[in-house]
């Protein structure tokens, strides 16, 4: 009996010391998601300089389009994004409507960032964490039977986090760059809610199996599509060229932010691999407080304000950090990852996907049989065409005429290099990007 | 097993889709967020 018992014990070991890693793989990846898409939000403050809100948004997801195909070609290969996809086709569909509900809550932030300023627009649209564990309660049993201390944490830091949004916008109240305070709240709390539901297909596609990295260059089809809708829907086909020619100068900036928010957003979805919508959100919404960094100490961006509004916009921000810590340090018990299992297999039973391909994809690792991903000279070829867009743009690039404060802008360049690298070498070493 | 060769998956994979509530929020919400949209514009 002991010497069968063993055995099944040290397996049983090995799963609970696997699944802590990828707790702790997913926590990780959430906050240096925070830090990458923080900093992909400065080039928008490019708003200022007479470029329409539109055409900045489609701009950015030119760089985005371009970056959501070379990364996943230069990690994997676009063999593994095939492999995925034959495996579970029905994901495109999510992945396009993900993509479209992106679209318009970026160009919902755009509005609201023109209409009451980046520091207050950001904490308000991440109120898209409240109604992630929302759907993700509802939708994939995530936070049942947590216990009470998790759920604690969990709520408990979603209504810190409220209490912190209300009080920024509070201070928004007297802060509308443009008069239109009340038309930028909403855009902001509109994106949220965008944001908050895009996790929906998301959480669907890491329950059912799907790489991240498959995922996402799908999900962009919906968001250029639906960008370029937006874009000649109200500006026209003709207006919008020409603008676009007129904005050549500052292409390769936005462009780049949409590249900067992709390598974020890539770890977001490592984050809601891993440690589900629930917690992946607020960890990720963590962007808060890098987007305040960007925005006070390289761009002035509250400069000759009343010392009430900073107390209540630094006081805002820390109430909803406090609040994202509580969440991130509710991790999920092994009972509540039972439940999670039992909806990936809800799903495949559901869309007819491999039961051993959902089971090792939820584990970070390739399925029995599944052939190891290799890149091809068509990946190599993307990957330099795509290089050389960008390097055309930088050609014609001009410094956008903003104040800049270098060394704060220096130091968290290199805040952000340092987390992707231990982030990407975490990812790699764990699930070698699965 | 299940499989994703198995015809009858293959064939009502639409029906799923369309069946399942999952995909009728996002869309619920997308509308919504046009709407907005239309207004903050």
């Amino acid at each position: 009996m002991a010497s069968e018992a063993q055995p099944l014990s040290s397996a049983a070991a090995q799963d609970i010391s696997r699944a802590k890693k990828l707790q702790l793989l997913g926590i990780l990846s959430g906050f240096t998601a925070g830090a990458w898409l923080g900093a992909a939000e400065a080039p928008t403050k490019l708003v200022s300089i007479g470029i329409s809100p539109i055409a900045i948004s489609l701009i950015m997801v030119m760089g985005v389009f371009l970056a959501r195909w070379s990364l996943p070609a230069l990690i994997l290969g676009t063999s593994s994004v095939r492999a995925d996809v034959r495996r579970a086709p029905h994901l495109i569909i999510w992945a396009i409507l993900a993509g479209c509900l992106w679209a318009v809550a970026n160009t919902l932030t755009v509005f609201a960032i023109r209409d009451i300023g980046l520091s207050i627009a950001f904490p308000l649209w991440n109120s898209n964490s409240l109604l992630g564990i929302l759907w993700g309660f509802l939708f994939f049993n995530e936070l049942r039977q947590a216990g009470w201390r998790r759920w604690t944490g969990v709520l408990g830091g979603a209504l810190i986090m409220c209490a912190g949004a209300t009080l920024l916008a509070v201070a928004s109240s007297t802060q509308g760059p443009t008069g239109h305070s009340f038309r930028g709240v909403w855009a902001a709390l509109g994106a949220g809610v965008l944001w908050g539901t895009m996790y929906i297909p998301y959480r669907k596609a890491y329950l059912t199996g799907m790489n991240p990295l498959s995922f996402v260059t799908f999900f962009t089809f919906g968001e250029l599509g639906m960008m370029s809708a937006l874009a000649i829907g109200y500006t026209g086909v003709t207006p919008l060229w020409q603008e676009l020619i007129s904005a050549r100068g500052v292409i390769f900036w936005l462009m780049l932010g949409g590249f900067i928010w992709v390598i974020g957003d890539l770890f977001q979805q490592y984050a809601a691999k891993y440690v589900g919508i629930s917690r992946g959100i607020p960890l990720s919404n963590s962007n808060q407080l890098w987007g305040l960094l960007w925005g006070i100490f390289v761009f002035g961006e509250l400069h000759g304000r009343s010392s009430s509004t900073y107390a209540q916009v630094i006081g805002g921000s820390l109430l909803m950090m406090l609040g994202v810590g509580a969440v991130a340090f509710s991790s999920a018990s092994g009972e509540e990852q039972t439940h999670w299992k039992e909806a990936a297999q809800r799903e495949g039973r559901r869309y007819g996907v491999a039961a051993d391909y959902v089971e090792a994809r939820m584990d970070g690792r390739q399925a029995a049989g599944e052939s190891a991903p290799s890149r091809s000279v068509w990946d190599w070829l993307l990957v330099a065409a795509a290089t050389a867009i960008f390097v055309v743009f930088a050609s014609m690039a001009r410094v956008p005429q903003l104040s800049l404060n270098l060394v704060p802008a220096a130091l968290l360049t290199t805040a952000l290099l340092v987390l992707l690298f231990i982030c990407t070498l975490a990812l790699w070493r764990t699930t070698r990007f699965h | 097993m299940e499989s994703t060769n198995n015809p009858k998956a293959r064939s009502s994979r639409w029906s799923s889709v369309l069946t399942d509530v999952h995909f009728w929020v996002p869309v619920a919400v997308l509308i919504a967020g046009l709407f907005l949209l239309s207004f903050t514009h």
